[in-house]
């Protein structure tokens, strides 16, 4: 094939919540502390807010987050983005889509992400098409991933310790796509 | 590694010394952290006034979703009759837990269609925004699980 697929840079979204999230001058001392757990501390977002009002959940998952998308070894970021962007188109969260397609494009140019958003799935490279199959299969409610989509993954080379990864990072976004959908919008 | 297994071991039926259970030892802040956010969702320092029976009613409910009987069981039905129908998937008939069993359903299958007027539904049935914000962890962390315990489920005949 020979056409061309138009190059997409993608711009930041911005997140609103629909509920109100906690001010900062309102805040419990646990509050405060939960709102600490981030990767940059500098400004608190108004999704952290937001998810701050139960601080126990919130610190539980950012370091389970954390893990997962960012521990050392095993699967390479650029395909733990692609886990995070095929779950997150499944799940409608377009701000979590947005982030995580971004993040891809950074970490491995925009062929990949352009061809999604054309919605040209044929002009994955194979490895990408089975991360993304394999993403769908075990975003769907009830989940349909099966041995088929293993061993695709496997005929790409990924190892198993890899797949374990992939299978997190597809996971936690099962967990964060339904946070930062249902309680906000973007645009 | 800790030596008792986790609800992830315990639904996908594995223990020390299978070949899955060692994949999973290489990541032991997944198995820890996953461990510390099932405490956080179940049984949080703040309650919140969500009882841990109310809330474990309602992880069953999401789980039993993909149809993991083990992953399912992790969570046991409840003696009272209301909490029941909403483990159970059920309508019960008390307006509050009827609206936080519709939320679940769509959350748990069709996240994609939900909006604010879903979050106003629970507002209108009595609960406050950090319920909801709490409420919304639990439904989304027994997402997660599921998904771990599928995916999981499908390395069980990993290779060496």
């Amino acid at each position: 094939m020979t056409d061309t697929i138009p190059q997409v840079t993608l711009k930041p979204l911005t997140w609103t919540p629909h509920l109100p999230p906690v001010e900062i001058e309102d805040a419990t001392p646990r509050q405060l502390e939960a709102m600490k757990v981030t990767p940059s501390a500098k400004k608190v977002s108004p999704y952290v807010r937001t998810l701050a009002h139960d601080p126990d959940s919130y610190v539980a998952r950012t370091v389970l987050f954390n893990a997962i998308m960012y521990a050392e070894g095993g699967l390479n970021r650029a395909d733990r983005e692609l886990g995070a962007l095929g779950a997150s188109l499944i799940n409608g969260c377009k701000y979590c889509a947005n982030v995580h397609a971004r993040q891809h494009a950074r970490l491995t140019g925009t062929a990949t992400t352009s061809a999604l958003f054309a919605g040209r799935r044929d002009a994955l490279n194979p490895r990408d098409a089975a991360i993304m199959d394999f993403a769908e299969a075990l975003t769907a409610t009830p989940p349909t991933a099966d041995q088929s989509h293993v061993e695709a993954l496997r005929a790409q080379g990924m190892e198993d310790a890899e797949i374990q990864d992939l299978i997190h990072s597809i996971a936690i976004f099962g967990w964060a796509n339904r946070l930062m959908h249902p309680l906000g919008h973007s645009d | 590694m800790t030596a008792v297994p986790d609800a992830i071991d315990q639904a996908l039926g594995i223990a020390p010394g299978s070949p899955l259970h060692a994949l999973r030892a290489l990541r032991p802040e997944f198995v820890s952290g996953a461990e510390a956010c099932r405490a956080a969702v179940l049984h949080p320092e703040e309650t919140l006034d969500l009882s841990p029976e109310l809330r474990r009613a309602l992880a069953r409910r999401v789980v039993a979703w993909a149809g993991h009987d083990r992953l399912t069981d992790g969570y046991p039905r409840p003696a009272d009759p209301a909490l029941a129908a909403l483990a159970d998937g059920e309508m019960p008939e008390d307006p509050a837990l009827a609206a936080l069993a519709r939320h679940a359903d769509l959350i748990a299958a069709t996240p994609a269609k939900a909006g604010p007027e879903h979050l106003s539904a629970l507002q209108e049935a009595g609960f406050s925004v950090p319920q909801i914000i709490a409420l919304s962890e639990l439904l989304a962390f027994a997402c997660y699980q599921i998904r771990v315990v599928h995916g999981l489920g499908l390395l069980k005949e990993t290779r060496a």
